[in-house]
């Protein structure tokens, strides 16, 4: 595992992620987010505090940085990587022994994989779309953003880690 | 030692993540007016929505002393009314024998499904309640004291095969007895009401008045239909007011001339 590369990955889908934020509108129905792969990436042997701290940055970059309001991908992203922990024993690992230093998609297998990515990017578009849309939007639309934008994010998700494994 | 080694860190990401999603808030609160506005109308949005649900429960079990105080002032009023009945019936005229006073009572036990019903309230003889006493609501008579304890007493429901009750036409006064058939509790029988009196569905009955029992005027009904029984009377069937099924709050009544009518009527050979 070279920590150079691991970064630089990092940062690429970062600039992905703002690129996305700032210039593609699919739709109003769906938000593309793939910070949550960012959060899952990140080594498992990071402890709960670390993880948190480094999404909170992470998120809170995102705002400052994108044209969007300050503090909504890093309450997004502090959801997401509080629970990742214990997702990871409940979805991938139940035995509590971390075996790889990250999850990748080609070492943990499809299905493992794919649960903690929707997992994580389900509970981040809910924190960011209830904090976005709260009092403003009906229930359904809210319900149908959620739907839709955890498809097509996770899709994206799943697209970016086949890269990964090339690492 | 080692649950203390776990709880520590546990503890700290708590408040660590509590401390990010404040920090967060803020932020998205201090980004804009229209988002302060979106949180702050969600928690408003959010408290009237608790409001309601707990009004409602604390409402739910106020229920039964709204339902008292109702009632009491529903006895009141009866017994005003009462009064200025008996109070109008003297400045017509010089003779008064309408003098009812009530006694509101809880029911505790009502059946509607047998040939006998009965109830039970929880008046007794300490509350001054008498044997042959009337039972009433606001929508009809109930039925006749049969059977009193200091705390409780047994009344035989008006929903009996054989209780009756002096009943007439609102219109045109014709009167006669009323009963109970035994077969649907929303419905009893009006007989010997004469032929050439007209009677239309929907025409009121009340009580007539002729006992010491129930006061005269309560509406107990009205017409469903009519048919002509023994060649020379009418047969009125008749809806009920009084929601048998759902009865919860009664009036016994008490006629405060009844002692000296019954002897008045021994008296006569």
């Amino acid at each position: 595992m070279n920590p150079y590369r691991n970064i630089l990955y990092f940062i690429l889908v970062f600039l992905l992620q703002l690129a996305i934020t700032d210039y593609l509108y699919l739709s109003p129905w769906v938000t593309v987010c793939i910070l949550p792969l960012l959060i899952l990436l990140m080594p498992l042997s990071w402890s709960p505090h670390r993880v948190m701290i480094v999404a909170f940055a992470l998120g809170l970059g995102l705002d400052v940085l994108s044209a969007g309001v300050v503090g909504l991908n890093a309450f997004a992203a502090v959801m997401a990587a509080a629970p990742r922990r214990m997702l990871y024993r409940v979805l991938v690992n139940s035995d509590r022994q971390d075996t790889t230093e990250v999850l990748i998609l080609r070492q943990a297998g499809f299905e493992p994989y794919f649960k903690m990515l929707l997992a994580l990017t389900a509970l981040y578009l809910a924190a960011f779309i209830l904090l976005d849309c709260v009092s403003l939007r009906p229930v359904g639309f809210i319900l149908g953003k959620f739907l839709a934008s955890t498809v097509v994010s996770t899709l994206l998700g799943l697209v970016l880690s086949l890269s990964v494994k090339n690492r | 030692m080692n649950n203390r080694s776990g709880l520590l860190p546990a503890l700290t990401a708590i408040i660590l993540f509590i401390v990010l999603e404040s920090l967060s808030i803020v932020l998205v609160m201090e980004s804009g007016v229209v988002q302060r506005f979106r949180i702050m109308g969600a928690l408003r949005n959010t408290q009237a929505w608790v409001w309601t649900r707990t009004s409602n429960i604390s409402h739910f079990f106020q229920y039964r002393t709204e339902n008292e105080r109702l009632a009491a002032e529903n006895l009141m009023l009866q017994q005003q009314l009462a009064e200025a009945r008996i109070a109008l019936q003297s400045v017509d005229s010089c003779f008064s024998d309408a003098d009812f006073s009530y006694i509101g009572a809880h029911v505790i036990k009502n059946t509607v499904n047998q040939q006998r019903n009965q109830l039970i309230l929880d008046r007794g003889s300490r509350d001054g309640v008498e044997p042959g006493m009337g039972v009433v609501t606001p929508c009809g008579a109930v039925g006749i004291v049969s059977a009193v304890s200091p705390r409780y007493c047994y009344v035989i429901s008006m929903l009996g095969t054989g209780q009756t009750v002096s009943a007439k036409l609102a219109g045109s006064g014709a009167f006669g007895p009323m009963s109970w058939p035994g077969t649907d509790p929303d419905q009893m029988l009006l007989q010997e009401i004469p032929v050439h009196i007209q009677a239309a569905p929907g025409d009121t009955v009340l009580t007539s008045g002729f006992s010491t029992i129930f006061p005269p005027d309560i509406p107990l009904g009205s017409v469903v239909e009519s048919k002509v029984s023994k060649g020379s009377s009418q047969e009125l069937t008749i809806r009920l007011f009084e929601e048998f099924r759902a009865l919860h709050y009664v009036y016994i009544v008490k006629n405060n001339h009844r002692q000296e009518l019954e002897s008045l009527y021994e008296s006569v050979p």
